[in-house]
């Protein structure tokens, strides 16, 4: 049984190792008001280079460090002149978007490569431990706390005294007026990139020494963290990132002592999500910055919407609803089943992202909630999958709407981070509530479809039902857009200090979109559950959120017809082209890197 | 009006837009060298956008703009900033988390000559006598008299062929307000060109040698300061503009 202090010890020792990649996040954000995403994918990349090093290399630990952080700085300047420049002048969403894309390049990179088998990275440090009072500290918690010590230092030094220092301050009070000084913004963002890179990876080496082993599972926890971290010191507030990832270690070490592991990331999403209910500018407030101009220009890339005519529509679902009367393939329809359960996350997304302007990223918590109410309810209830189904909808349409109530009054970024979190305290609920959700076990056996006593289990039954579910789910939606409350929320969208001004209330409006958006999210999650007959709490992981969100963009945020045709592009084109699954995500993510910089507006355009 | 050619700044035949809104009409404007010239015109008129267009903060979808006879069309606003041009923006726009020794030494980020950038600083510090007890102070947390003055030295320490002003004199009070006027005039009399866009008419004729009258995007009246002081239409001109914002 280890002691108080040791777990002092580790809490600031983590916390350390989370201040390196949120210092990197708050440099970014301070002068690019940017999220990075793809920041845990510089961490676990910096870990990688660091096995290279150490394992074939043979570096010693002071090369090994100088290795890893130009490395990296490289990969954030590549990242920030290929990925993020040439989307100055877009839309705000876009370079947000631009680093989701990034990370899953890269995290999908480093797996190709190095395989997703955890590696063992030796820290080259004797194996001695000094006992400090009632603890014990080792020659690796001192070498991250030097590391984390050195770079403070540094930053300051930079920060305080050199000239690119001022500018990276100047920039981060004021764009305009630094760029009436002269400052260069572009070398200005550069900087901030490669800081924060070197950083990023430094950490994700120490991290990868300390536990004496790597994966690529470290990326999306690393991002995660650090956003945390980052928000609960106040974003873009470079001393307070330092000291909201020592609390955040912290929290985390004696949360972990009291309650057990599995719980680790849960004090995380919560001292998130507490943090931006009760002080959405963090604990040491954001820095301030004078709104950026223009101040108009929506958050979502304006365009004109495709015009299809409603007979190609009609047509269409026709076709789609006799194809299992031609001698088509078991395969052929396992696929299209897929792409109508996406459609309905994909509808869903598009309502609350595109026609509301609330980029979720957390939305494959809406699935979950679904799959588990429909799957217990009829395991335990009896109830009929059918009726479960809808149970499974409705209750993700209450509980998703409960949940990311608190998170109605943030705007923007802010949004996207607390969906995120509220994502993954969903799946860490699932995992811990063990008498409900059986925990990691997770549920199997669950009972087949079945509607009005027959059961669905031929997949041309199956086909049939997701088809006409999602055909039903479209229709509604499309009457939605087209009634005064459609209207309501993309006035809301664009403006909505107009909207408020005109007497509308932001959070009647909110709710009912992810009250919409909750049931035919629910319901997909509540058929899947069914169809695999077994779920566990990764079932439905951040991968989804984002597989939806790139369905969505593809065709063109807010367009109920898009949701549809993005859904089929991406789940059936891989597999047309016979695309091994490792490699989907990768494409995935080009995708949405693709669509960002060259066609933001979606295949069909925004509505 | 004519370019003369002496003009160090000239703009001819903007045409801006934000979105589908046209700002400016045709916009046509010269500043000659060593003058005093001032934008007047109304709320919404478009004055602060034509600011932004010398210094390439907006793009103009038409039109010519040139510094010193060269065009400053497609420069960013840092290499149009390095060719001589400083700013006292709208609203002061200091960077209110830095001292105030810092905001003014920012005005010569541009330059790399060391030691006559801290002369330039002594020298701000008799033109702002003020100023010497706050530099370590925290510019956000002066009065807006003193954030103005921080601005101009700020705006000076570039050593600028011009500075162009966006209401300087806003929110202050009448005896900050002549100050202001009378350092406009000072550093003019050093040689530095001075464009200004103000809402205050009788003040700003005081001081300057030209004045143009904008109104919904177009210039309406302009031609030397003695003449327009009197002139009816200055004032028919502010009804029209403030009806029309
Ligand atoms: N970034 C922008 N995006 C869209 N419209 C803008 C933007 N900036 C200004 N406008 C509009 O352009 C018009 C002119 O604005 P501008 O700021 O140039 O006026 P102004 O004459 O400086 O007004 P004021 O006296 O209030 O400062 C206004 O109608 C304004 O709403
Ligand atoms: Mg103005």
């Amino acid at each position: 049984m280890s002691s108080w202090l040791d777990h002092t010890i580790n809490g600031l020792i983590v916390g350390n190792v989370y201040a390196l990649v949120a210092v990197g996040l708050a440099l970014i954000f301070g002068v690019s008001r940017l999220i990075n995403f793809a920041q845990g994918s510089i961490y676990l990349v910096g870990a990688y280079i660091g096995w290279i090093a150490v394992v074939h290399l043979h570096t010693p630990l002071p090369l090994t460090i100088v290795v890893v952080a130009v490395a990296s700085a490289i990969v954030g300047l590549i990242i920030e002149r290929f990925g993020l420049r040439p989307l100055q002048n877009s839309v705000r969403i876009a370079p947000l978007l631009a680093t989701i894309g990034i990370s899953f390049v890269l995290d999908q990179l480093v797996m190709l490569i190095f395989s997703p088998n955890p590696r063992a990275l030796p820290s080259q440090l004797p194996d001695v431990r000094f006992q400090v009072g009632g603890g014990t500290i080792g020659p690796l918690d001192l070498l991250i706390a030097g590391v984390g010590l050195t770079s403070a230092l540094l930053l300051f030094v930079f920060l305080r005294y050199t000239k690119l220092g001022w500018a990276v301050r100047a920039t981060a009070q004021d764009r305009d007026a630094a760029m009436q000084m002269g400052v260069d913004v572009n070398r200005v963002n550069q900087a901030v990139f490669g800081i924060a890179a070197a950083l990023g990876g430094v950490s994700g080496m120490l991290v990868g020494m300390y536990y004496n082993q790597i994966d690529t599972a470290m990326s999306l926890q690393a991002t995660l963290k650090g956003v945390v971290a980052e928000v609960v010191g106040g974003a873009g507030n470079v001393p307070g990132a330092v000291i909201g990832s020592l609390l955040l270690g912290l929290v985390e070490s004696y949360g972990v002592a009291v309650l057990g592991t599995s719980y680790r990331n849960l004090f995380a999403f919560l001292l998130l999500v507490v943090v931006l209910v009760l002080r959405p500018n963090g604990l040491f407030t954001s820095a301030r910055q004078a709104p950026p101009e223009p101040l108009t220009g929506t958050f979502i890339a304006p365009s004109r919407p495709v015009n299809i005519p409603r007979w190609a529509l009609w047509g269409a679902t026709a076709g789609f609803a006799v194809l299992p009367l031609f001698p088509v393939s078991f395969y052929v329809l396992q696929t299209l089943i897929n792409a109508w359960l996406l459609g309905m996350l994909g509808l869903s997304l598009t309502l609350v992202a595109g026609t509301m302007g609330q980029v979720s990223l957390g939305h494959a918590a809406l699935l979950a909630i679904g799959a588990y109410t429909s799957a217990l309810l009829s395991l335990t209830l009896d109830v009929p999958a059918g009726l479960a189904v809808i149970g499974g909808g409705l209750m993700s349409a209450a509980l998703g709407t409960l949940l990311i109530s608190p998170s109605f009054r943030l705007r923007g970024h802010y949004v996207s981070i607390a969906t995120l979190a509220i994502g993954e305290i969903v799946a860490l609920v699932i995992l811990n509530w063990e008498s409900v959700t059986r925990g990691p076990i997770g549920i199997s056996g669950i009972p087949p479809l079945s509607l009005f006593g027959y059961d669905l289990i031929s997949p041309t039954s199956v086909y049939w039902f997701s088809l006409a579910v999602m055909v039903v789910l479209a229709l509604l939606q499309g009457r939605l857009l087209g009634s005064h409350l459609g209207r309501s929320f993309r006035a809301i969208r664009d403006d909505d200090i107009a909207a408020r001004a005109y007497g509308l209330s932001l959070n009647r409006y909110k709710s009912l979109a992810f009250i919409f958006g909750g049931f035919a999210a629910g319901i997909s999650g509540g058929i899947a559950a069914h169809l695999y007959s077994y779920i566990n709490h990764e079932t439905f992981n951040t991968q989804q959120s984002i597989l939806a969100l790139t369905v969505v963009i593809l065709g063109g945020l807010g367009n109920v017809v898009g949701a549809i045709v993005g859904s089929v592009a991406l789940v059936g084109l891989p597999e047309m082209f016979r695309i091994a699954a490792e490699y989907r995500i990768l494409i995935y993510g080009i995708v949405l890197l693709l669509l960002v910089r060259f066609r933001p507006q979606g295949l069909l355009g925004t509505v | 009006m004519t370019s003369a050619p002496e003009a160090l700044l000239a703009l001819s035949d903007v045409n801006t837009f934000y979105g589908q809104a046209q700002v400016h009409f045709d916009l046509s404007i010269n500043v000659a060298r060593g003058h005093i010239v001032c934008l007047l015109g109304g709320n919404a008129s478009g004055k602060s956008t034509t600011m932004k267009i010398i210094l390439g903060l907006v793009k103009p979808r038409s039109g010519e703009v040139r510094f010193d006879g060269a065009s400053l069309i497609g420069l960013s606003t840092p290499q149009i900033v390095r060719r001589g041009i400083a700013s006292v923006p709208e609203a002061r726009r200091l960077f209110a988390d830095m001292s105030v020794r810092e905001n003014i030494l920012m005005g010569a980020f541009v330059r790399n000559d060391r030691d006559a950038v801290a002369q330039d600083l002594d020298r701000m510090l008799t033109l702002f006598p003020k100023l010497g007890q706050r530099l370590a102070q925290r510019a956000g947390s002066l009065s807006g008299g003193e954030q103005q003055m921080v601005a101009m030295a700020r705006a000076l320490m570039s050593r600028p062929r011009m500075i162009v002003m966006d209401e300087p004199t806003m929110g202050l009070s009448p005896l900050y307000v002549d100050r202001v006027l009378e350092l406009i005039r000072a550093i003019n009399q050093d040689g530095v060109s001075v464009f200004m866009v103000e809402q205050n008419a009788s003040l700003a004729l005081e001081i300057a040698h030209e004045a143009y009258v904008l109104q919904t995007g177009k210039i309406v009246l302009s031609g030397p300061a003695r003449a327009l002081k009197d002139d009816p239409r200055i004032r028919d001109a502010y009804l029209g503009g403030s009806e029309a914002a």
